[in-house]
């Protein structure tokens, strides 16, 4: 078997960026984005001060979190272990830029189409080496078999010591570091300063360790003087995707209770609004969805070419069998079947739930996110889905004559799922975590999310919490209307500062 | 299905792997570059294997002076160049290249490239332009040019060239012309070190075996820049890793810096001091080459020139060195140099652990090019290889000229007999070589004018010092009557020029250049790879403007069509030199040029090509470069034969040298010396050391001159030895209180060359910041906040910069890179938008076209905006993501030009202050009156010629162009 890899001697590396330009002659790689990149930091005082490289690129990982999160194929392994993709398949979905620890992925702005180090595939199925490694003056980069013991690679490996990037991410990367500095190849340990980089121009898109605090900033050791952007690839369309979802899960959720406690014959509210508001949310879902695909009309191929170890296609599909479930039940109401409405309330449950829930797996998969990895992620989502759910009923609740009672158990959800939330968040940003997460938190709670993140706390959980509280006991739903509104806005804010603060920790 | 498509289906059946199993390798053999098939790489990620074909043309790269190998891969089908790789077969590339040589294609492909000949159409800088053919500006021209030379005004025909890219061919045209028109860029680069070497031993140039060296000691930053970046930083680093030290002499942290064993970041303009602390140190450790410094170093000179008192024996030449650099103690060096003395002593220890002959070093730039007195660096550095008889030894240094091999061209005119003095004036006989900076302040100060002045990849406005004097003689008619802009691209120069002939890059020309990138000799052959590329399809090409993009074209055929054009009817005796040599009375084709020189001119080259059943033209047409055959180390013991002498009538003078009647060594009479003069030395053939005859070195004793009658005999007798010269910004000089510091505007980095990688959209967005280091503890003190703005005040004016703190910078000691601060007055056209910002320009009188000679010289630069997105034919210039221009510093600096070397001495005293309110970044202010004056102040310090004999200048130096002996004659 052929395991194809690279070494990169920084023992010899001049930091001359040639690798940096031929790839970008072979590849026709447009400005602003690159396959491979060098990477300056510089560390120490005078005359005692010394600058250090790395070589940085798709690591052709043996357990390519990129491949695993691919919803269509468009990034695949081959059998020589080189990661190489399609773009022929690729939605640009991005998902696969969260998923890579080591930033190897961007956007093509020609394409639209996720692109990266392929190792020159085209090139290595002539036996012409990389371009990067022919190009290189001082031959820093090897690539070869490291299943062939006579490759130069392998006899290199033997001999010598080698380090990977973020071995932690249990990725199996297959670039390998012989001399590199431990801080030049760790994003969390060095940092650009405010006065800039050695000779480009710093923007938003470089990533930096986001925030200063003494546990973080003792671990810095050196200042990154050279680097290349890297944007964030998830933004408003996904947090807003956290928030219709939420609502539309929840929505079928707390409808789904309602009517397991005996309220499904509320027929205009818990057999034709819930549903609606459900199936309206879900669709704004599926649209947030595609809107933020970079190639929006292939939005099919998750369901035509699916790779099902993604949860963006399980997702999809279980968003689906939500819309199923809630249109029977729409039209259970519509059409006065109370039987109908009834059978769909533990259906109902599960998908509600699984479509508030499932995003807690998809960014799982999102190796390169820390803050994602946390075991509550599941909880809060659900928690979340109550009280988004039960605001979503409660709005609009006075222009419906229900039963008390349902005003009764929507104003507790409310507050429960609220309470709920406060103390999952609570708990969950003061448990200690990976340096990474701890960055992630600070940048949520002190740094540029802040404002978010406290109103998503303060006003989304706290006054919310408090106001369903009054609201249930006074069984006030003009109150937990309000209640309810400050409930969402709280959620959508909470979730924008949660899905930026973590990707605003740097992997490269 | 389209053509590619089709092509695809049947693709992968035939195409087989170069080699078996998974091994790679770098390129494919050349058996297969006329018709060679890769795959295409942006197919290939839609999940397409598409063929595409290519013939693969080595040619030579065209951005820094290394001229490495490139290898154009034409695609077939579209007949376009798709990319540069790099050329296996050449000896110094290896096939390797840095950043610059695949950013070539950036070069070929700029969308606002200059494709035609164009002719100013308003005033000159209005920024008009009219679209002229090549024939009315041959023909324009060429008939001004012939005019001037009629009326006997040769001198007012200069050809001024930045980057020459090849060895001979303009040294043949000028002298052809009959012309003393050369002027270069020598003394804003490398006037200081050359003076240093050639010093010692003729040659002006070293050539480190940095492969094989035990210590490699850099005053430079070889692994980035330098003389030769990629060749040299490959062999560094081979070396290193067998085991060699490295020792960095840089007040910066260069990328060299931290690659190396030591840095050593002393004060700029010690390095001289450090360089004899070792050199002392050595002495007193004992550990250097008695045997060869006994037999190659002129030491008995020394002796009888210095130490009357001392029995002149080689015993006593130790303990004469001892007292003669008593000062120059590692402690000592250490308040000097501001580095541990420790670190002196341990250096000293490895250097000497390299006796013998493993030492190598290379000083180019850097100190010597930066400091008054900084010749002295590259001597007292060489001093290091002397003493441990590291010279021409394998791990040493060479002199260059024996690991370069320059042919003798074609129907080689005899030599012009003329002096230039707005060139070679005579304040400055040894230097070396143009006084090219002071051009302007010549045309100001009335000694002389120019009736027809061709820049030639040359950017004097932005690249030199006070670029403000140079735009006012550009644009005055009476000091400048034409102006001919010979450039690949825009540049702030070629906006003040009245015709812009588009010549090519890399892949667009003819050249044939050689350097010492290592201990050997080659030749590459840069060529136009579409004319190849039409040849090889049967087609011929009869000027390359045919095949180039647009009408890019060629300086070498450009020549030949505008001496016919000078002298169309040949009574001035020059259309006979670029007649055809086979059908005479037609025109010189390149092809024949180059037939003949490649048959005639390169030993062994023939015999390679016949092996192969080629022509030698064909040979370097398919290789693009050749490995001359031989040994090159230690040339100066080759034996030289009886028989030899007695060929050359040698005559055996006093001092044991071997003399030629009739040359610069050995005359009655200047007028004896007639043709050409060798390019170094005084022809003399050899040199008796211990009873043998041996080769030798090109200075007059045919030694290594530790003392140099040369610099006695012409003025400077306290320079005779090598010594430290206090430089201009000597750190004692300085009133650090007062916010004095030393300003290095000099440095490079390893992806950016001068001015012409402007047109390279890659080399741009790597590098384009612009910011002044400067170590914290001094931003502290001078009240600089972080990134905020600095006003450099320097003798002439002021700019407006940002600040960056590092500890990669000595405190007291500012810089900025020499690359940014490109600029542009028109929106739309000028120097490339990918680096240039748009500025606005007052002058005197309110404008920028009445050459002021007046001294009311207020100058005034505002940058408008810096790097913006912009509109072109390539959809990557809507996607530039970065705005820092940079800031033209050299406007601001007044000329420093050594008053012996000639180099313009970079180093800035300079005074760094917080900006002030009305300050905005990239601001200049400049008072060209005060240039004018510290142009009379450094021109002040000069002792001018002539020299012994009444010459301008010694014989035995190096000379562009050499004039026939008599025309030194005052």
């Amino acid at each position: 078997m052929t395991r194809y890899a690279f070494l990169i001697d920084h023992d010899t590396c001049i930091g001359c960026h040639a690798c940096t330009i031929a790839c970008k002659s072979e590849h026709d790689v447009p400005l602003g984005v690159n396959r491979t990149w060098v990477k300056y930091i510089e560390k120490g005082e005078f005359p005692d001060s010394r600058r250090f490289y790395s070589v940085n690129r798709c690591n052709h990982c043996e357990d390519a979190p990129c491949v695993s999160i691919c919803p269509t194929n468009a990034l695949f392994s081959r059998k020589d272990g080189i990661v190489d993709f399609n773009d022929s398949n690729c939605i640009g979905c991005k998902s696969c830029m969260n998923a890579c620890p080591y930033d190897a992925l961007y956007i093509n702005p020609e394409t639209q189409t996720a692109h990266k180090c392929n190792f020159c595939t085209h090139r290595v199925e002539l036996s012409l080496e990389p371009s990067c490694v022919v190009v290189c003056p001082t031959q820093s980069i090897i690539a070869g078999d490291i299943e062939d013991p006579t490759s130069k690679i392998s006899q290199m490996l033997g001999r010598y010591d080698t380090k990977v990037r973020a071995p932690e991410q249990g990725t199996k990367p297959h670039v390998f570091y012989k001399g590199a500095d431990e801080a030049a190849l760790d994003p969390l340990r060095t940092k650009i300063l405010e006065d800039g980089m050695i000779w480009a121009d710093t923007t938003k898109h470089h990533p930096t360790v986001p925030v200063s605090t003494p546990s973080i900033d003792k671990n810095i050791v050196a200042r990154t003087a050279y680097t290349t952007n890297h944007p964030m690839a998830w933004k408003g369309k996904v947090s807003s995707y956290l928030v219709t979802k939420g609502i539309a899960g929840g929505a079928l959720m707390v409808a789904g209770l309602l009517s397991l406690m005996g309220h499904s014959d509320e027929r205009a509210f818990v057999g034709v609004y819930a549903p609606t508001a459900a199936l309206f949310f879900a669709a704004v879902t599926g649209l947030l969805l595609i809107l933020d695909l970079k190639q929006p009309t292939r939005f099919h191929y998750i369901f035509t070419r699916p790779q099902w170890g993604s949860w963006l296609v399980k997702g999809s599909f279980i968003l689906l069998a939500m819309g199923l479930v809630g249109s029977l039940w729409w039209l259970g109401g519509l059409f006065d079947m109370a039987s109908l409405v009834r059978a769909m309330a533990i259906p109902g449950i599960i998908f509600g739930a699984g479509t508030a829930g499932y995003t807690a797996w998809l960014f799982a998969q999102c190796e390169g996110r820390d803050l994602w990895q946390t075991p509550l992620m599941l909880p809060v989502l659900l928690a979340q889905a109550v009280s988004a759910g039960a605001a979503a009923l409660i709005i609009p609740i006075a222009a419906f004559d229900v039963d008390p009672a349902v005003e009764n158990i929507v104003l507790w959800s409310l507050f429960g799922g609220l309470v709920a939330q406060a103390v999952l968040v609570a708990i969950e940003v003061t448990s200690h975590g990976s340096v990474s997460v701890e960055m992630a938190t600070a940048a949520m709670m002190r740094g540029e999310y802040r404002g978010r993140f406290w109103f998503g706390v303060t006003v989304g959980m706290v006054g919310a919490g408090v106001l369903a509280l009054i609201a249930a006991a006074q069984g006030n739903v003009a109150l937990g209307a309000v209640a309810g509104v400050l409930a969402l806005a709280g959620l959508g804010a909470y979730e924008d500062a949660f899905v930026r603060a973590g990707q605003s920790v740097p992997l490269s | 299905m389209s053509l590619r498509e089709e092509m695809t289906t049947a693709a992968r059946a035939d195409l087989e792997r170069l080699l078996p199993g998974s091994s790679l390798t770098n390129y494919p053999p050349i058996d297969k570059w006329q018709d060679w098939v890769e795959l295409d790489s942006k197919d290939w990620a839609h999940g397409k294997k598409t063929k595409r074909r290519f013939s693969l043309i080595p040619t030579t790269c065209f951005n820094c002076e290394a001229c490495c190998g490139l290898l154009a891969y034409v695609d077939k089908d579209t007949g376009e160049i798709q990319k540069f790789e790099g050329n296996p077969h050449h000896p110094a590339s290896r096939g390797r290249n840095c950043a610059k040589g695949p950013a070539t294609i950036n070069q070929v492909h700029d969308a606002d490239r200059i494709l035609y000949p164009l002719k100013r159409a308003g005033k000159r800088g209005e920024g008009k332009w009219e679209r002229i053919d090549w024939a009315q500006a041959l023909e324009e021209i060429g008939s001004r040019i012939g005019k001037a030379f009629r009326e006997g005004r040769r001198k007012e025909v200069m050809y001024h060239v930045g980057r020459p890219g090849d060895d001979s061919y303009m040294e043949r045209v000028l002298h052809a012309w009959g012309l003393d028109g050369h002027n270069s860029h020598t003394n804003i680069c490398s006037s200081g070190a050359r003076v240093g070497y050639a010093a010692w031993m003729g040659f002006d140039r070293p050539s480190g075996d940095h492969a094989n060296a035990k210590v490699i000691f850099l005053i430079s930053s070889h692994l980035e820049a330098g003389h030769y970046f990629n060749p040299h930083a490959q062999r560094i680093i081979e070396g290193k890793m067998r085991g060699a030290k490295v020792v960095c002499v840089d007040p910066r942290l260069s990328n060299t810096a931290s690659m190396s064993d030591y840095w050593l970041p002393v004060w700029p303009g010690t390095e001289a001091f450090l360089c004899l602390a070792i050199a002392r140190q050595l002495i007193v450790n004992g550990t250097w080459d008695r045997d060869f410094v006994r037999r190659w170093v002129n030491w008995d000179v020394f002796l009888r020139e210095t130490r009357p008192d001392l029995e002149c024996t080689f015993d006593n030449l130790a303990p004469a060195l001892l007292d003669l650099y008593a000062d120059y103690t590692p402690e000592k060096a250490e308040h000097m140099c501001g580095i541990d003395a420790r670190k002196i002593y341990e250096i000293a220890e490895h250097i000497g652990r390299a006796v013998p002959g493993r030492l190598s070093t290379h000083n180019w730039r850097a100190s010597a090019a930066g400091n008054e007195g900084g010749w002295q660096t590259s001597r007292t550095l060489f001093f290091l290889n002397v003493l441990t008889g590291s010279v021409g030894t394998e791990g040493g240094t060479s002199p260059n000229g024996w690991n370069k091999f320059i042919p003798v061209p074609p129907k080689n005119p005899h030599p012009h007999g003329d002096w230039n003095e707005l060139t070679w004036p005579k304040e400055y006989p040894l230097s070396h070589h143009e006084l090219s900076i002071l051009l302007p302040h010549f045309l100001k100060d009335g000694r002389g004018k120019l009736d027809t002045y061709f820049t030639r990849v040359y950017n004097p406005i932005w690249t030199n010092p006070d670029g403000f004097t140079w735009l006012e003689a550009l644009t005055n008619e009476d000091m400048v009557g034409c102006h001919v802009a010979l450039t690949p691209i825009w540049s702030e120069t070629a906006w003040f020029a009245d015709y812009v002939l588009p010549m090519g890059v890399a892949s667009e020309r003819h050249d044939v250049a050689s350097y010492e990138t290592h201990m050997g000799r080659w030749i590459g052959f840069r060529q136009p790879v579409m004319k190849v590329y039409a040849e090889q399809q049967g087609k011929s090409v009869e000027r390359t403007y045919d095949v180039n993009p647009g009408e890019v074209w060629e300086e070498h055929e450009f020549w030949i069509d505008l001496s016919w054009r000078i002298d169309p009817d040949g009574s001035l005796g020059i259309r006979e030199h670029f007649e055809s040599i086979k059908q005479p009375g037609t025109p010189l084709s390149i092809d024949e040029y180059y037939a003949h020189l490649f048959e005639h001119s390169v030993p062994g080259l023939p015999e390679a090509a016949a092996g192969e059943g080629l022509t030698p033209l064909a040979y370097m047409r398919k290789y693009g470069a050749f490995s001359l055959p031989g040994n090159q180390e230690r040339v100066h013991e080759k034996v030289v034969t009886p028989h030899e002498l007695e060929a050359a009538k040698a005559v055996r003078d006093a001092e044991g040298v071997y003399r030629v009647p009739g040359t610069a060594g050995m005359h009655a009479s200047i007028d004896e010396v007639n043709g050409h003069m060798p390019f170094i030395g005084d022809g003399s053939v050899g040199v008796d050391i211990e009873g043998e005859v041996k080769f030798g070195f090109p200075t007059p004793s045919r030694k290594l001159e530790l003392f140099s009658p040369t610099m006695r005999d012409w003025g400077w007798p306290e320079y005779a030895l090598p010594t430290w010269i206090p430089s201009h910004v000597h750190w004692e000089k300085l009133n650090f209180e007062a916010g004095e510091r030393i300003l290095v505007p000099t440095f490079r980095l390893p992806t950016l060359i001068h001015t012409r990688s402007a047109q390279s959209k890659w080399l741009a967005e790597l590098s384009h910041a612009h910011p002044l280091w400067i170590h914290p503890s001094d931003a502290e003190k001078l009240g600089i906040d972080v990134n905020g703005l600095v006003r450099v005040t320097t003798q002439t004016g002021y700019f407006v910069i940002k600040a960056w703190r590092t500890e990669g910078i000595r405190p007291g000691v500012v810089a900025a890179s020499h690359h940014m601060g490109r600029w542009r007055l028109d929106e739309h056209t000028g120097t490339p938008g990918w680096t240039a910002g748009v500025v606005s320009l007052s002058g005197p009188h309110g404008g920028f076209g009445s050459g002021d000679a007046s001294g009311d010289g207020q100058w005034h630069m505002r940058q408008e905006h810096g790097i913006q997105t912009f509109e072109s034919g390539d959809p990557d210039s809507q996607r530039v993501w970065w705005s820092d221009a940079g800031v033209h510093q050299n406007l601001t600096f007044p000329v420093q030009p050594d008053p012996i070397s000639g180099m313009h001495c970079w180093l800035q005293h300079v005074t760094v202050s917080p900006a002030r309110p009305e300050d905005r970044y990239g601001d200049i202010a400049v008072d060209t009156g005060r240039s004018m004056e510290v142009f009379h102040e450094w021109l002040a310090k000069t002792r001018p010629g002539p020299g012994p004999g009444g010459l301008r200048r010694p014989l035995h130096f190096a000379r562009p162009v050499k004039p026939l002996a008599s025309a030194y004659r005052v």
